[in-house]
């Protein structure tokens, strides 16, 4: 499903070179769930942020679902993202002005599904995801647990094959944390659906199938 | 989608709710100020266009020459000349002239019923004589009687229907005779010959009535001077080309025609004149000729106040683009979200559109509200009857919506444009590293909005300094506690003296006496006078009052030398006037005391008049401050027939009583007419109508410039307290206390605010001495008041700012730092 090969990434400080990431080689399968773990700086978020399309390296190659991500086009490269990939995040990054429901179905709008089915998918997924209840309060009212599941929510509502976590659970006390790698598993497990995570710690790490450790830049052997 | 666009957009308008109000009020205050400058504009340029022969019709101006020099330009003219010129030249294919009824400041309208109801009298403005041609240039509405024939013959009046409903209720009006009481065309019988209704557009001409030359005095005064092409020259004339003329090639044979019919006449007189051609639609803008049937509009006030106009927008909506641009830096976290949830830039620019457009559209209706409102009042300081409605301004209502519209459209590329231009990785660190470009532009920006509101502030100031000295100056004689009551008939000036003897049996009324004029009112009676040994040549123009022998005592001027008026000599009535000191300077008398006794003259129509100076006055302001202190002489008259009005010089607390007891003597020697009465003070401050206008307009406008300017000030303190956000924490950390912090921020724009100080005191100086020139007499420009200014605008900005300052001074440390 990912083939990242001689990624790196670097920033110019005055004349030095600052390595950020250094030569990355690594591919994922379908089905998997990994957990990148390393200490501060290692280059763990902008690994994701390269992987969820959100940063580009300064050199390598990415290969997303047999596609060259850095060849084709723009437009296509919005499409792959849009339909194969959801983020969560650390901050848990909801808008503000938007309802919970209206924020699980912003992803929608931008891939332009019909009203109806909108709002059947969104109801589905408020239903598995028991917030129901909580359709029509904004971020600020909930508890932190609670809009990181909305997070995951509205990250899993257009069905992508690729979740990525950013730290998913730093906010959160351990027993929403607990929660919130439960579900991760139960996602995996019984949708499929690829996950990888950025972590701190070893506990939840270990929820995941595989550990990828990072250290300068450098994937770990 | 647009519905979601939309949501969000009123809920992001709602969240803030004092920047959503400051933001939407000040673009609403721009472009209300726009279109009301708009309307005017428009108001004052479209004058006489809606008659239907406009590019036919000339109206002949004068220029007056003293040996090869101009000495003044009016569109006045002698009567015999619209006519003459008629006969002369072919391509003209009609003429006529037209004459304000100056002499009168009201004129008495009276009806009797022929019922054997009471007499029904008005007082009325605006009438003006002429003959039966002027409906045939000029295109009137009738709704009684016809165009045609509404003023032939003689004593035909036609009314508006105003005055019609007055004084005629529902009965039809034509036909019924009303007597009618002038100063300027004496009394006499008019019968009704037709009701017009009055235009809603603007024109030159004001009339509420119209009389036919023929019939009245004025008849007798223009059958006395036939052929005279040289004096007389007060009426407007008129001509029609015939279709297809070029009135340049006309005007090229006036010069001939002056020579054919005036030059002996004028050479007598020792000037020349040379008459040009004013085209209708042109008239009320026409440069150089300030005094015409109505006031004429100033071009370069216009161009000022279309420059106004263009700057309030430009500035306001500039101030909407920078403060919508400092919020949405706010925003960047949720473009950064939006990208994640698969938003392409499309889709954000489209957003970022709707919600500014939102917020400039609420701007433009709350606009129209606000001009809707606010178009009474403007009307009355302007003066004028502007009207806005959809159906009449949809054009220029169609382009400040648009103009709303671009603003919008600018005002959100912004955000649209470059914030969503960042990767989302950045974007989602919430931070905005500006340019320095782009805060130098802002900084000018406001720099340039407080000159502006600096120039305003001090110009204020000193308007209302000078406002205050016009107000307070010594005018040389007492003017305070001076009724003046006007005797507009025959009836009313035939008892002013018995009137006169009745008041001054009231020990609340010092003195009384009556005159054709009184300070501060107009008085174009004038003589070239000149000494003995000197001819006409040489001779000066002295004004002249013709009063009664109370009027100088009443007045309260001060002698210098001779003596005043007095009954007690009945030959004080031929041949002897008192002069003011100007009359003595300028005639060339050593001193005053030389002067009484001495003799002064003039000839007219090839006879010799000889007047004996009986005393000297002190020079007094028998006219406004505008202008110096010309000759003056007053001269007693026998008869009534030249008596204006009745000033009366009163000692009393309480005048409303005391009013109340004229009326009653007034009543019982005049009962078929309505009392009236004006304080000579007040009379005379409403020479500074215009200036009293100026001052409210000027003052609107600091108002509107300083809130414009705040405003600006308001979002660049946003802007930089927003992007300092980090310095602010850190030096709290570090132990700044609040009231260091704020100093800290608010010193940068205080500079700002003291850069434009600097920059606007010249400026307002220069202005300001520009207005000043226009007053012979006025107030000096003391330098306190730019120091009063500069520490006003100071506070002004400085309270502006502080409301960001101290909530960032205040905010909590951690949090600030914690977005890092």
């Amino acid at each position: 499903m990912i083939q990242l090969e001689k990624i790196y990434k670097w920033h110019n400080n005055g004349n030095n070179r600052v390595f950020i990431l250094k030569d990355i080689n690594l591919t994922i399968e379908e089905g998997a769930f990994i957990s990148v773990m390393g200490p501060s700086g290692s280059g763990k978020s902008t690994l994701l942020n390269i992987i969820g399309m959100l940063d580009e390296p300064s050199e390598g190659s990415y290969r997303f679902l047999e596609q060259d991500v850095y060849t084709i086009k723009e437009k296509q490269r919005s499409e792959l993202y849009k339909q194969n990939i959801g983020f969560v995040f650390q901050a848990y990054h909801l808008i503000d002005e938007l309802t919970v429901y209206e924020n699980i179905e912003t992803p929608l709008l931008y891939q332009n599904i019909k009203t109806a089915e909108r709002q059947a998918m969104v109801a589905d997924i408020l239903d598995r995801f028991n917030i129901v209840g909580k359709k029509d309060l904004f971020p600020v009212q909930l508890s932190g647990g609670q809009q990181q599941l909305v997070g995951i929510a509205r990250a899993l509502i257009a069905k992508p094959k690729l979740l990525l976590a950013d730290e998913p659970t730093g906010n959160l006390n351990s027993k929403q944390g607990e929660e919130i790698m439960e579900l991760f598993k139960k996602i995996n497990e019984e949708d499929g659906v690829t996950i990888i995570q950025v972590t701190h710690s070893e506990k939840n790490a270990a929820y995941g199938k595989q550990i990828i450790n990072l250290l300068d830049g450098r994937i770990e052997k | 989608m647009i519905r979601n666009y939309f949501k969000i957009a009123w809920r992001t308008l709602m969240k803030n709710k004092v920047f959503s109000f400051i933001n939407i009020f000040g673009l609403s205050i721009g472009l209300t100020c726009c279109m009301l400058i708009a309307l005017y504009l428009h108001n004052e340029m479209t004058y006489d266009q809606d008659q239907p022969e406009a590019d036919q019709i000339y109206q002949i101006g004068t220029v007056f020459e003293k040996k090869g020099a101009e000495i003044s330009r009016t569109p006045n003219t002698p009567h015999p000349l619209a006519e003459g010129l008629h006969r002369e030249f072919p391509e003209i294919a009609d003429a006529t002239h037209l004459l304000g009824m100056f002499a009168d400041d009201k004129t008495l309208l009276q009806y009797q019923p022929a019922n054997g109801q009471a007499i029904r009298s008005f007082y009325e403005t605006r009438g003006y004589l002429t003959t039966p041609s002027f409906f045939r240039l000029f295109h009137y509405q009738f709704i009684e009687g016809s165009p045609e024939s509404a003023l032939t013959g003689t004593n035909r009046i036609i009314l508006n229907e105003e005055i019609a409903k007055k004084i005629f209720g529902n009965e039809p009006a034509i036909n019924k005779v009303i007597h009618i009481n002038s100063n300027t065309n004496g009394e006499h019988d008019f019968t009704v010959g037709g009701v017009y209704r009055t235009s809603l557009k603007p024109s030159h001409i004001d009339a509420r009535f119209f009389l036919s030359i023929a019939g009245g005095d004025m008849e007798q005064y223009i059958k006395q001077r036939p052929n005279d092409y040289a004096t007389n020259n007060m009426f407007f004339s008129y001509i029609k080309l015939k279709s297809g003329t070029d009135y340049k090639k006309l005007e090229a044979k006036l010069p001939a025609f002056i020579e054919k019919y005036a030059s002996k006449d004028l050479k007598a007189m020792g000037f020349w004149k040379k008459q040009f051609l004013i085209p209708l639609k042109e008239i009320h803008l026409a440069a150089g000729v300030t005094e015409n049937v109505t006031p004429s509009g100033n071009r370069t006030f216009l161009y000022i106040l279309a420059s106004i106009a263009i700057f309030t927008l430009l500035i306001a909506c500039i101030n909407f683009m920078n403060l919508s641009t400092a919020k949405s830096s706010q925003r960047l976290k949720e473009v950064g979200i939006r990208k994640v949830l698969g938003a392409n830039r499309l889709s954000l620019v489209r957003q970022f559109l709707s919600e500014s457009v939102l917020m400039s559209v609420m701007a433009f209706l709350i606009s129209c509200m606000i001009l809707l409102i606010l178009l009474p009042y403007f009307n009355q300081l302007a003066g004028r009857h502007i009207q806005f409605s959809l159906s009449e301004n949809l054009l220029m209502a169609t382009g400040f919506l648009v103009l709303a519209l671009v603003t919008g459209i600018i005002a959100g590329s912004y955000p649209a444009f470059y914030l969503s231009s960042f990767l989302p990785v950045k974007s989602l660190k919430g931070k905005l590293t500006n340019t320095t470009t782009s805060i130098n532009l802002r900084k000018t920006l406001v720099v340039f909005q407080f000159v502006i509101s600096v120039v305003l502030i001090i110009s204020s100031a000193i308007i209302v300094s000078q406002m205050n000295y016009l107000h307070t100056k010594d005018l040389g004689f007492v003017k305070d506690q001076q009724l003046v009551i006007p005797l507009r008939s025959t009836t009313a000036k035939n008892i002013s003296a018995s009137l006169k003897d009745a008041l001054k049996k009231n020990p609340q009324v010092s003195s009384a006496g009556a005159s054709m004029y009184y300070p501060g009112i107009m008085n174009p009676s004038d003589s070239m006078m000149y000494r003995e040994g000197q001819t006409m040549n040489e001779g000066k123009r002295v004004r002249i009052n013709y009063v009664d022998f109370d009027f100088l005592k009443t007045l309260g001027v001060q002698l210098v030398a001779g003596r005043l008026f007095d009954n007690a000599y009945p030959a004080d009535t031929s041949y002897r006037m008192v002069v003011n000191e100007s009359t003595v300077k300028e005639i060339g008398f050593a001193s005053p005391q030389k002067a009484v006794g001495s003799h002064i003259n003039f000839d007219w129509q090839g006879k010799n008049y000889k007047y004996e100076i009986l005393g000297v006055v002190k020079d007094f302001h028998f006219e406004d401050l505008h202008k110096l202190i010309t000759p003056l002489a007053f001269e007693v008259t026998a008869t009534s027939a030249s008596q204006n009005y009745l000033v009366v010089h009163t000692q009393t607390d309480n005048m409303g009583k005391l009013t109340k007891n004229m009326e009653q003597e007034w009543r019982k020697l005049n009962p078929s007419e309505p009392f009236e009465f004006s304080f000579l003070d007040e009379d005379f401050q409403r020479n500074y109508d215009a200036e009293t206008r100026l001052t409210y307009m000027v003052q609107c406008l600091t108002l509107i410039a300083i809130f414009i300017s705040c405003l600006g000030l308001f979002g660049l303190a946003t802007f930089s307290a927003e992007q300092r956000r980090k310095e602010i924490g850190i030096r709290k950390v570090l132990g700044a206390t609040a009231s260091q912090l704020v100093i800290l921020i608010s010193r940068d724009f205080i500079k700002l605010v003291l850069i434009a100080i600097i920059l606007a005191s010249p400026l307002a100086w220069w202005f300001m001495n520009k207005w000043l020139a226009d007053f012979a007499y006025r107030t000096s420009i003391s330098w306190t008041v730019f120091v009063i200014s500069a520490f006003f605008a100071c506070l002004i900005a400085f309270l502006t700012i502080c409301t960001q300052a101290i909530k960032a001074a205040l905010s909590n440390p951690v949090k600030n730092l914690r977005t890092e």
